[in-house]
């Protein structure tokens, strides 16, 4: 039931998002946008899984399966597998971005709460 | 790890009278209900359209099926996964290797200091200077002083005020009670920091040198900057000084950059199609397996290595604030102190 998968990875989005709307901490909001982020990744990996599926390796196949019947038969999706690998990096590398304005704020404006940086309220 | 300097900081302005009170609780909500709502309703849409997707009786996309058609044959790769990375998707990769060098960018220059500097840590000198320009004739009271002694200890090699402390953590005799500005960890961490680093560079450099481990010199970078971040956090940021500063590692980085512009150039200048093959296929499961994959996964190594380093070691160095606001309001004192 891969489908328990893909909900709690709504799941997990929906509290990244709470987090977000709800929070004025800003560390805790940066907080909350990884989470969203974790939850893609725990989504792609889970798009990817294949019942009875080997993992897309053409090396030292499984017992009674060669390589090209390997190409052919049921195996994990490398695709998604290979959008994830890539969205590690850049998640790890666009939070750096978020805590550096943060700290920046903060730094001018002594405070982490949002609501009390007035220059951002519309 | 910058909390970690946090609490130093906050550990050392305890005591010291009305100066700075301690932190309140206090958790700051915005409109709970319109956001729970919101949440909910994300979650309904979402989990709807969860149900209509494909599941996991779903045949492979024909994208997929073509990388694992293409995998051995064509790259001589025995791992789809990294095939797809460096070569069907070679573009994406392409892309996304920009992406993160913008974040980088983006990263080192809000966390930049007034000034230049050759290190990620010691921006108080620009400070001092100012405050030298503006008001020469100001004296610093007894808090101002305690304050520049431990911005002092923090920044540099050369501590004067504190001739008591050995040049190097492992000098320090045993049993010593560690102050609260210890910039090393205590023997036990530094001793298994020092048998799992091996380890670690080894596992790291693994993953690239052989052509056919999955996504290469993303994951491996990656391990690479946790042997940096393992070090500093053991042995204190002297121990890496030489290594992380910002002129090297930007030399790096874009040198990096470059190596991944030419390996996908010169597919477009020699066979026609950007990102195509243009060096000879090794056996597959040897060190030079995948032609140009195996290239671009070592420039990867390098571009993602140094980028996290700087990102990180920016967001350490940004300044420590040590001494009092005059004008600060009386509540979110420790808030805005990193």
């Amino acid at each position: 039931m891969i489908l328990v998968n893909y909900l709690a990875a709504v799941a997990l989005l929906c509290i990244g998002l709470y987090a977000v709307l709800t929070r004025r901490n800003m560390i805790k909001m940066v907080m909350g946008l990884s989470l969203m982020e974790a939850a893609t990744y725990l989504f792609m990996i889970s798009l990817a899984y294949r019942a009875g599926s080997t993992a897309p390796v053409l090396l030292n196949p499984p017992p009674g399966k060669s390589a090209q019947s390997l190409v052919h038969g049921n195996v994990a999706d490398p695709v998604l597998q290979n959008f994830c690998l890539t969205a590690v990096v850049i998640g790890v590398a666009v939070t750096a971005v978020f805590l550096s304005v943060v700290v920046r704020i903060a730094q001018h404006y002594r405070t982490l709460d949002s609501d009390r940086v007035r220059e951002m309220r519309g | 790890m910058s909390g970690a300097d946090g609490d130093r900081g906050r550990a050392s302005t305890l005591g010291r009278g009305p100066g700075r009170p301690e932190t309140t609780e206090h958790e700051p909500e915005h409109r709970r209900w319109i956001g729970a709502v919101l949440a909910a309703g994300m979650a309904a849409a979402l989990g709807a359209a969860m149900v209509g997707i494909p599941r996991e009786h779903a045949a492979l996309p024909a994208v997929a099926r073509y990388a694992m058609e293409v995998a051995l044959p064509r790259w001589g790769l025995t791992e789809p996964v990294n095939e797809i990375v460096y070569g069907t998707r070679g573009f994406d990769t392409f892309g996304e290797t920009f992406l993160l060098l913008a974040a980088v960018v983006s990263v080192v220059v809000v966390t930049r200091s007034r000034e230049a500097r050759r290190g990620y840590f010691g921006e108080s000198q620009a400070g001092e200077r100012e405050q030298e320009k503006c008001d020469p004739a100001e004296s610093a009271d007894a808090s101002e002083q305690e304050a520049r002694a431990a911005e002092r200890r923090e920044q540099d090699e050369s501590a004067p005020g504190d001739p008591a402390r050995p040049q190097t953590p492992d000098a320090e005799p045993l049993g010593t009670p560690a102050p609260e500005t210890a910039e090393a960890m205590t023997v036990v961490t530094r001793t298994a920091i020092r048998i799992a680093l091996p380890v670690l560079a080894v596992a790291g450099l693994y993953l690239v040198a052989w052509g056919y481990s999955p996504g290469g010199g993303f994951p491996g970078g990656a391990v690479l900057v946790g042997v940096l971040l393992f070090v500093y956090a053991g042995f204190g940021r002297r121990r890496i000084a030489r290594i992380v500063r910002p002129g090297l590692l930007e030399g790096i980085e874009l040198a990096g950059a470059t190596a991944i512009i030419l390996t996908e150039l010169l597919g477009l200048l020699l066979r026609g199609s950007f990102s195509a093959n243009w060096l000879p296929l090794a056996a597959p499961q040897t060190i030079l397996s995948g032609g140009i994959a195996q290239l671009f996964s070592a420039s990867e190594l390098i571009e993602v290595g140094t980028g996290l380093a700087i990102a990180i070691f920016a967001l350490i160095g940004m300044g420590h604030d040590w001494t009092h606001d005059e004008s600060d309001e009386p509540a979110h004192h420790g808030e805005g102190e990193t």
